[in-house]
């Protein structure tokens, strides 16, 4: 009897609408926090401290932080489950609670498309300079660091290094590469200078690093500010060293050295995603309202190849209406050098189409059970 | 018999003078409409991105420039068409209007100005150190918006009218010019000797050398006027494309056509310019004649809509609406106070009269603009308003107790009287920048959250109905307040509903521009605040945590939320929705929410706990 009733009594309370109640106020008290950190520290990083997160931290002296408040990820969860719960045991599955249960299963999707987004929902960038054509986008809020074999004079063989795994005492191998890399200093943010005469000594060897004067600086959150990462890495052969780089995300020169008939470079750059088909950009249109500046529409024509299914044709990509192919949405985003760069955000989610069923769900499940409501209340004054 | 018809005469008879008094600045005839500043104003100009009659743009400037569409001149109302064709012709009287607004004691400390409780200044007080406001607002224009101090955005504030009204006296002539058709003549006489001279190859006569330095210094003038113009009049010519309208300068610099002859209407210009310069009303009356008759027959769907557009400015339908709302509301007041079935027929009439001038309002800008109702903060308050107007209305039909529609009236004038206030931020039928043009998603999901935004704002008025009544009224009433309750969680269904989906479908158009259906920008947030606490609401009804007490005081809480997602998110300056900095309404805002949070905290006092307990 003891263990049934614990059952019982847990089942019980995760279905309770005292718990609903709970979880909603602490959602209205999460949002509300997420919406006033985006002034001082930008959408991205507002949300991941606060929805996109199990528990909220907040920080301590000496870096430790400490946990104030569930974060969105568990208040999602809880909510989810309470939901599942109080449906399951509390809701009779009768004609006249249709519209509830439609209405609920709607949020249940809900919930699950924005777990699914913030898990698998993949958000890169690629610019294409009229004429240019691309087969891969960009992450600028994630790096990596490119070794690529130079030797070859038609094609590069790239291997990528995350910059998750740029952390200093780090030792990268890797069984395309005859040497290995030691990370000996990794900054999020730095401020890249050249030396001066009162400079401190660069520990850099190789490459333009001995006349850079590279300083750590604190990150920066906001959306539309760009960190200068920046990682010395020292490039060893067993223990030889082979030199030592500094390489950026800010420093466009290519760097690298040759050794054994083979020519290496190295890059940080943005992590670029490749993508089996190649877009073209053959015209961009930005249109202004007359005697404004104000936009009206921007607009690419790109040309779509994809060799693997024979796909050659002309796509228009405009304000709210993407292209959608091989489960990535190419969306008009920016643009740029006077209207001859057009930046397109190349998003992939699988569950993108979730919420366009769940809100038809819930749309209906409400107009059916408030119908039903009004109906027999105008019934009764009657 | 009697006794039944008297209330249906009462609401007819209220609704048809409610709407006579609506349609009296229509019907009645201008003041003296023959006069040319009347029918200058319905000149159609494009200013914008629009082609809008000069009525639209003259009212909209003085707005923005000095927050009234009238300007008193030697105690003398003078309207906004008079002031504008002033500033456009004789702007050495223009300038001594006092026309700009400066509130800041510290940029009237900068201007050097120290005039009292004067606020009101005329262009020649601030003219001697304009340069110094342009060059501070050149500084604050650099920090961003959002972090700007009160002085920075006054000071930039101030140079952006200066600038506005420095290029209206730069559109029609070069401030100051004499004679502008004198000056077209000019050119027109010393284009072919200059032409000649330029193409001799260096041995131009003497009197072409002249007509080429008239004309040199007479191209540098209308380059300067191109570039200034605040409004482009000049309409396409047949041929041209349908938005290729020019300044009197671009007309000017434009080598001749194919046609051979400059545009029309520069001549009319420079010959209304020099006969208003001359105070020669008839010379004016007729340049004006000749280019309307050439207007009618150039481009006569412009010439149509711009009159029907100064029809629609005269009209004034909201502000006729506001007094129709604060009279249905005195009519209500009067039914309570004396229980007749004629106040209240009377009150409905009126309250019905009301929603018909705003519904005829709304209409027009729909058909004026060739948009859904709600495309920017001004128009979305003018919808806030109607939605809870006639839901008010409806929800009076089913519970005759009078709450419901004197939250209506009450909610449809304060929205009324918000969205004059926004009228001073400039053009209210502006253009839609890229991702918003789109009229599908316009009517969809704006239409859907304004509505929710509407009937939150009805529930939490029939909520401070509740909170009222129980404190102030002794007479215990126990079906009213039933009724009233029943109501308020109708009203909470219906909002929970609209805001639901209107936000879902702002998901889904995000999803379709950028890439995400759910970003937790800021106005999202807001919308989802307003979806939760309606939720929070319901469910707390449906466990029985919240009673009659619990609810009603909650759906005033929903007016905090709904206020705060409505305007306080635009506060935040940040965000793809954002609409402007406005720092004024924060402080009515702030007033607004303490004053739920105050009527809340009344509501679950005790009822009636001020009165000493009876005595046994």
């Amino acid at each position: 009897m003891p263990r049934e009733s614990l059952v019982r009594r847990a089942a019980r309370a995760l279905s309770s609408l005292k718990l609903t109640l709970t979880c909603l106020a602490l959602l209205m008290l999460l949002v509300v926090a997420c919406t006033l950190l985006q002034v001082p520290l930008g959408t991205r990083v507002a949300v991941e401290r606060t929805i996109r997160t199990f528990l909220v931290w907040a920080p301590l002296d000496g870096g430790r932080r400490l946990p104030v408040f569930p974060g969105g990820g568990l208040v999602g969860a809880v909510l989810l489950v309470n939901l599942l719960f109080a449906q399951f045991l509390r809701l009779e599955l009768s004609r006249r609670k249709a519209g509830m249960w439609l209405a609920h299963l709607g949020v249940v999707l809900l919930f699950v498309g924005e777990f699914g987004t913030a898990l698998f929902q993949v958000e890169s960038q690629m610019p294409i300079e009229v004429g240019q054509t691309r087969d891969y986008s960009e992450d600028v809020r994630r790096l990596e660091l490119a070794v690529a074999d130079a030797t070859a004079p038609d094609a590069d063989v790239v291997t990528a290094v995350p910059d998750s795994l740029l952390r200093p005492g780090a030792e990268i191998a890797h069984p395309s590469l005859p040497f290995s890399i030691r990370v000996r200093r990794w900054y999020a943010n730095s401020e890249l200078g050249m030396r001066k005469p009162d400079s401190p000594p660069s520990e850099a060897t190789a490459g333009i690093g001995p006349g850079l004067d590279v300083r750590e600086a604190p990150e920066v959150a906001s959306d539309d500010a760009e960190n200068a990462a920046a990682a010395l890495i020292e490039v060893r052969d067993g223990a030889e060293s082979l030199g030592t780089f500094w390489v950026s995300n800010e420093l466009g020169a290519p760097q690298g050295f040759a050794r054994g008939g083979r020519t290496w470079r190295f890059s940080l750059r943005p992590r670029r995603y490749y993508l089996p088909f190649a877009l073209t950009l053959e015209e961009f249109h930005h249109d202004i309202y007359p005697g404004t500046d104000i936009p009206k529409n921007f607009s690419s024509i790109v040309r779509l190849r994809d060799p693997s299914r024979g796909e050659d044709r002309p796509v228009k990509i405009w304000m709210n209406n993407p292209l959608r192919y091989d489960g990535k949405a190419f969306y008009q985003a920016s643009f740029g050098q006077g209207d001859r760069v057009s930046v397109l955000q190349v998003v992939r989610n699988p569950g993108w189409r979730l919420p366009y069923l769940a809100c038809a769900l819930v749309a209906l499940g409400l107009v059916l059970h408030f119908g039903a409501k009004l109906a027999s209340s105008l019934g009764g004054a009657r | 018999m009697k006794k039944a018809l008297a209330p249906r005469f009462a609401f007819w008879g209220a609704l048809a003078a409610g709407l006579l008094c609506a349609a009296a600045p229509l019907a009645a005839p201008a003041p003296d409409s023959a006069r040319a500043p009347e029918a200058f104003a319905r000149l159609p100009v494009l200013e914008g991105g629009r082609v809008k009659p000069l009525d639209s743009f003259a009212r909209n400037s003085l707005l923005l420039i000095r927050g009234t569409q009238t300007l008193p001149v030697d105690g003398r109302q003078v309207s906004a068409v008079e002031w504008l064709l002033d500033a456009l012709t004789r702007p050495e009287a223009a300038d001594t209007y006092k026309i700009f607004t400066i509130d800041d004691p510290e940029v009237l400390g900068l201007i050097g100005l120290d005039a009292g409780r004067e606020r009101r200044f005329a262009y020649w007080q601030i003219e001697p150190r304009a340069e110094e406001v342009r060059a501070q607002a050149g500084r604050a224009e650099k920090v961003e918006s959002a972090r700007r101090t009160r002085f920075q955005s006054a000071v930039l504030n101030l140079a952006q009218r200066l600038d506005l009204y420095e290029r209206i006296k730069n559109t029609l002539m070069i401030a100051g010019s004499q004679d502008p058709a004198g000056e077209l003549a000019a050119f027109g006489e010393a284009v072919p000797d200059a032409l000649h001279g330029a193409h001799s190859g260096g041995r131009a006569t003497p009197r072409e050398r002249a007509a080429m330095k008239v004309l040199a210094e007479l191209l540098e003038r209308y380059r300067f006027l191109a570039g200034a113009a605040a409004f482009k009049p000049l309409p396409p010519r047949a041929g041209e494309a349908d938005d290729a309208w020019s300044s009197i300068g671009e007309a000017m610099l434009k080598p001749v056509g194919p046609g051979g002859e400059p545009h029309p209407g520069l001549a009319s210009f420079a010959l209304m310019a020099r006969a208003r310069r001359k105070s020669d009303d008839a010379g004016f009356r007729q340049a004006l004649a000749e280019y309307a008759v050439w207007l009618e027959s150039a481009r006569p769907d412009d010439a149509r809509r711009a009159r029907d557009e100064v029809r629609f400015n005269r009209a004034q339908p909201f502000v006729s609406g506001m007094a129709l709302y604060v009279a249905a509301l005195l009519g209500i007041f009067a039914w309570w106070a004396t229980r007749r079935a004629e106040a209240r027929a009377a009150a409905l009439g009126l309250l019905a009269a009301a929603l018909l001038v705003h519904t005829a309002g709304l209409a027009a800008r729909i058909l004026l603009q060739g948009r859904p109702p709600v495309t920017n903060l001004y128009s979305s308050a003018l919808f806030v308003g109607w939605v809870a107007a006639l839901l008010g209305l409806v929800a009076e039909r089913a519970h005759r107790k009078g709450f419901a529609a004197a939250g209506g009236a009450l909610l449809g004038f304060c929205t009324l009287v918000i969205a004059q206030n926004l009228t001073t931020s400039g053009d209210t039928m502006e253009m839609m920048r890229a991702v918003l043009d789109s009229n599908f998603w316009l009517s969809t999901h704006v239409v859907c959250v304004t509505i929710g935004y509407g009937s939150t704002f009805l529930a939490g008025a029939l909520g401070i109905a509740w909170v009222l009544r129980r404190q102030f009224v002794s007479r215990p009433d126990p079906e009213m307040t039933r009724a009233l309750v029943s109501l308020g969680y109708g009203v909470v269904a219906f909002s929970l509903l609209f805001s639901f989906v209107g936000t879902t479908l702002g998901g889904i158009w995000a999803d379709q521009s950028w890439g995400r259906f759910w970003g937790w920008d800021p106005k999202e947030n807001g919308a989802l605040l307003i979806v939760l606490w309606n939720a929070f609401i319901l469910h707390a009804r449906w466990a029985g945590y919240a009673r009659e007490r619990g609810v009603m005081v909650m759906t005033v809480f929903g007016n905090v939320v709904t206020a705060l997602s409505w305007f306080g998110v635009n506060m935040l300056g940040i965000g793809l929705h954002s609409y402007g900095f406005m720092d004024k309404a924060f402080y009515w805002l702030a007033a607004f929410c303490a004053l739920q949070l105050a009527l809340m905290a009344l509501g679950l006092l005790p009822p009636r706990f001020w009165e000493a307990p009876e005595s046994p």
